[in-house]
């Protein structure tokens, strides 16, 4: 399966990019991480801990009418590395289906050339925040059944 | 009672003031190297403990030909002050610190309260990178006086040598081996290497605003604990960045003549055949 067309826009541009590049637009990506909405900031206990993560990080997946996911993200900002990348997953896949999101490869990636720009312990933090991207998935289809 | 060496440390005011004198080099050393692209102190560059600061290819700082060509492309000169700050707490600060240290730089500093005090206090971060002209740096052969390696780690702790272990609690009782909420990875083993005394890094800092403690406290903390001046010690962590913090503190916020930075630390010890671990 391939991956969700606007993922895949975002891993293509970053093979392109220099290492300076990489680092500014993981910058802007960290930046244009939206807030949590209030009635999620309301009900915190609903999100889940990723705790492969080196900085606290909560995701909660929100079901939209369409049958989409979009998901919520709650990083502190002194963590901007985290936030980028959990940012770009954002991008990548709001609005994809539970089981497209399924699909996506924990190697995704690797054509990024990420380790250009952050170090391995951090893009591993890619690979914690997708698992639970999936989890979040996974009980919504669940929910469904 | 003042700390014994306070040259080594200036606060966010100090720094306020001489961000523009040609004498003074600031450099943003963090665990997250993004955080300067977000925004750091004007005029200051950017050191990476991992890309900038390690060595290629194996496992070890750069060499002193690199830590030449790192320096003077950062524009400094042996006559440089050197003021480091970052976040958590300073560790990268006072690792690269370390390392300057270790290759002969005399004049360095320690922003009181790093990044965190600097961002509370509201004072201006910029995204500008900055550029100084180059120098030829030349370095001192390195300082094996504050730097420990295996051998000498293990003949300290069999001849019953007092070793601070700076980790969290559950890594010095081996339940983990990372700190809590980092990925569980580097060592094959859990423990603590045997006669260290647990001091927690964390305990020498003030939790809201990262400052460090009174001399007063930190005296009565390390020499409750059975570390005194007189001592040969070494400070070991995970990968020594933690624990250079606590090197800095005892070397020169107390004045310990003798402290050591064991960088190996646990992900070289925990993975080390024949080495004794006590859990």
């Amino acid at each position: 399966m391939p991956l969700p067309p606007k993922l895949q826009e975002i891993v293509d541009d970053f093979a392109s990019m220099s290492r300076e590049e990489k680092i500014e637009t993981l910058v802007a990506y960290a930046e244009s991480l939206p807030p949590l909405p209030d009635w999620l900031r309301e009900e915190r206990e609903k999100m889940d801990p990723v705790p492969e993560c080196m900085t606290p990080v909560f995701l909660f997946g929100e079901e939209q009418p369409d049958g989409g996911v979009r998901f919520h993200f709650d990083i502190p900002p002194q963590s901007p590395t985290v936030r980028g990348l959990a940012s770009i997953l954002a991008n990548g896949l709001n609005g994809s289906k539970p089981e497209e999101i399924l699909s996506v490869p924990a190697d995704f990636f690797t054509p990024m050339r990420l380790e250009e720009a952050i170090t391995h312990q951090r893009i591993n933090g890619f690979i914690g925040v997708l698992a639970h991207m999936k989890q979040g998935a996974v009980k919504l289809l669940q929910n469904k059944s | 009672m003042s700390y014994v060496h306070p040259d080594y440390l200036v606060d966010t005011e100090w720094v306020a003031a001489y961000l523009e004198d040609p004498n003074v080099r600031i450099i943003e050393s963090d665990e997250d190297p993004l955080l300067y692209s977000m925004g750091h102190i004007p005029g200051a560059v950017q050191v990476d403990w991992f890309s900038t600061l390690q060595h290629p290819v194996r496992r070890d700082f750069l060499t002193k030909e690199q830590f030449e060509e790192v320096a003077s492309n950062l524009g400094i000169t042996p006559d440089t002050t050197v003021v480091f700050y970052g976040d958590k707490s300073n560790w990268f600060a006072c690792y690269a610190l370390w390392l300057f240290q270790y290759y002969g730089h005399q004049n360095v500093k320690i922003l009181n309260g790093g990044r965190a005090k600097w961002e509370q206090e509201g004072r201006p971060l910029v995204k500008d990178i900055p550029s100084y002209e180059k120098t030829s740096y030349r370095a001192k052969e390195p300082d094996e006086s504050i730097r420990a390696f295996r051998g000498e780690v293990l003949t300290h702790t069999t001849s019953k040598k007092p070793l601070v272990d700076v980790r969290s609690p559950k890594e010095y009782s081996g339940e983990l081996i990372s700190m809590p909420n980092y990925p569980q990875e580097g060592a094959q083993r859990g423990g603590h290497i045997p006669g260290a005394v647990s001091i927690p890094w964390s305990l020498a800092v003030h939790e809201a605003d990262s400052t460090f403690k009174t001399a007063e406290e930190l005296r009565a903390l390390y020499e409750g604990k059975g570390i005194r001046p007189e001592d040969e010690i070494i400070a070991y962590c995970r990968i020594g960045e933690r624990s250079s913090l606590t090197w800095f503190v005892l070397k020169y916020l107390l004045g310990y003549p003798n402290v050591k930075n064991y960088d190996g630390s646990w992900t070289e010890w925990g993975n080390l055949v024949d080495a004794p671990i006590e859990r």
